[in-house]
């Protein structure tokens, strides 16, 4: 546990300030470290992921004595330490080889964790692929999920597992994105269990990049190519979260959503249009053709009562119209 | 944005069948296919760029059925992007596609912030009722019936200058009586709101004073 710290002067106050709790959060930040041994294909998995990660990333390269399910404090201090809220801990023996923990915390706790043990058979690095250069830094991948698996209607490690690698590789929540840099595509595929095997079945995690080409058509033809890391991994043991910090993790701040405008929209020229209720017409008072019999005269003797009535009539017209006015004026202001 | 890609009835999921329509669609035809059918229909989550597929994969699945299926997933992701998302361009910052909100429940890093803390006058404008008055009639705006318009009720315009520049003022034989040698009815209403900002000066002193004294009386 972080002891509380005062700030005494300006600058470890912004420090301070930075960590607060945000209505609208940051990128999640996350953690890589090892633990005390740590096989060469964690290692470069850990090196790899980072890459994937980066910039929203910190990468640990000293050896940590820490066993995540037995005790976490030591990666919640790293957690609240480093203001990163999502970790990955490497680690590899003979019980538990190749082994990612996966771990998200909330609030500088541990909220859930994922074990998954890497194949050394399948899994590559991504100096072994020819395009791994090619993806630029920083770019918001495309997650994809395939598999009967990832959905069902209670919790298991598979939906756990999908939450996990959603939170750790969607990137920056953003409102728009470049078009330009829709280059990498991280994909997760589990394959149908067989029987008597529940929970058995690998998970594979490929990076690919996108590449498009013009099919005549509006949307572009999409090819992939691979550009590592390449992992299988089987999952291991897990901590779901607790159902009261889950619910706490889950509250947004009221008021957040813009409420929809009624009855204003936009043309297909891009001018807004807007509708508005004038109240039921009035169909005594519509103009019919005129007839000359009824017009107007000149003499004062000739007046005929028609005339009367007919310049009363546009005199009210003309009243309520002035009035409607007004109280339109009004209401755009008020 | 959960929307499904395809139209056409969802047959049981059928392992072998679906992967034979896999293969097909990876076999090059002469103009690029873009559409996906499968026998699920893909869910979105587009605010995260995330696919769901929820078809099922064989166990163990050949390397080449999972390029297939990403390949497949990435194309109907794409597709759906640039049917309905709202793409603008502009040489400075390039061509830009807007994003729906995120579906995705995720958890946040840290806790909801604590609502700030209320102010001694916050406190003491709840406890007696007072309200903003905000820009509406009771605030510093008034309907002017006659114009038509909101107006000031003092200030730049405000209605309580109304008639101090009129060129042609009517005579009140009355009032003039009452008025000092050399001073004409003119300028009266200028002069009577001028005496009245500098009446309320006063008594704002005298307040500030009595504040004083109370506060001198209290801590001696």
């Amino acid at each position: 546990m972080l002891r509380q710290i005062k700030p005494k002067n300006a600058r470890s106050a912004r420090a301070l300030k930075a960590r607060e709790p945000l209505t609208t959060e940051n990128p999640k930040t996350t953690l890589l470290l090892r633990g005390t041994s740590c096989s060469s294909l964690v290692t470069t998995l850990l090196t790899d992921l980072n890459a994937l990660k980066r910039p929203h990333s910190v990468r640990f390269t000293k050896k940590n004595d820490i066993h995540p399910f037995a005790d976490a404090s030591s990666l919640e201090f790293f957690s609240q330490k480093n203001d990163a809220s999502l970790l990955l801990f490497g680690n590899h023996s003979k019980k538990r080889p190749h082994c990612l923990t996966w771990v998200r915390c909330f609030g500088g706790h541990v909220l859930d964790m994922l074990e998954t043990y890497a194949d050394p058979e399948a899994s590559r690095a991504m100096a072994q692929f020819k395009g791994g250069k090619g993806v630029p830094v920083g770019c918001k991948p495309l997650l994809a999920f395939s598999g009967a698996q990832w959905e069902s209607p209670s919790p298991n490690q598979y939906t756990l597992a999908k939450s996990l690698f959603t939170d750790f590789f969607r990137g920056e929540e953003v409102k728009e994105v470049d078009v330009e840099g829709l280059q990498l595509l991280i994909h997760f595929s589990v394959g149908e269990e067989k029987g008597g095997e529940e929970g058995k079945q690998m998970v594979h995690l490929r990076c690919y990049r996108i590449i498009t080409r013009r099919s005549g058509q509006r949307c572009p033809r999409v090819e992939v190519e691979e550009v590592g890391p390449r992992v299988d991994m089987r999952v291991g043991r897990t901590r779901e979260a607790d159902q009261g910090m889950w619910k706490e993790a889950l509250k947004r701040a009221k008021g957040g959503e813009q409420r929809v405008k009624k009855n204003v929209d936009m043309d297909s020229m891009g001018d807004k249009v807007g509708r508005i209720h004038l109240g039921r017409q009035d169909l005594s008072e519509l103009q019919t053709r005129k007839m000359k019999g009824l017009k107007r005269g000149r003499g004062g003797d000739e007046k005929l009562e028609v005339n009367g009535e007919e310049l009363e009539e546009e005199d009210i017209v003309d009243l309520s119209d002035g009035e409607e006015e007004a109280e339109a004026k009004r209401l755009r202001i008020a | 944005m959960d929307m499904e890609i395809d139209e056409s009835p969802a047959p049981k999921a059928n392992l072998p069948a679906a992967i034979t329509a896999l293969e097909s669609a990876t076999s090059k035809p002469e103009r690029p296919s873009i559409e996906i059918s499968k026998p699920i229909p893909y869910t979105f989550d587009l605010g995260n760029l995330l696919c769901s597929d929820n078809n099922p994969l064989p166990p163990s699945p050949p390397e080449s059925l999972i390029a297939s299926t990403a390949r497949d997933t990435a194309q109907a992701l794409i597709n759906q992007l640039l049917t309905t998302c709202p793409i603008t361009s502009s040489p400075s910052t390039g061509v830009l596609m807007k994003l729906p909100p995120c579906t995705t429940s995720l958890p946040r890093e840290k806790p909801l912030p604590a609502p700030k803390a209320e102010t001694t006058w916050e406190k003491f404008a709840k406890k007696k009722g007072i309200k903003d008055k905000g820009k509406g009639e009771g605030g510093k705006m008034v309907y002017d019936e006659a114009k038509g318009d909101w107006v000031p009720k003092w200030g730049y315009k405000g209605r309580n200058k109304e008639g101090e520049g009129e060129w042609i003022v009517e005579v009140d034989e009355k009032a003039e009586k009452g008025l000092e040698n050399g001073k004409e009815i003119r300028g009266e209403g200028r002069r009577a709101r001028v005496e009245k900002v500098r009446r309320n000066e006063r008594k704002q002193r005298a307040n500030e004073r009595r504040g004083r004294k109370g506060e001198g009386a209290v801590g001696g």
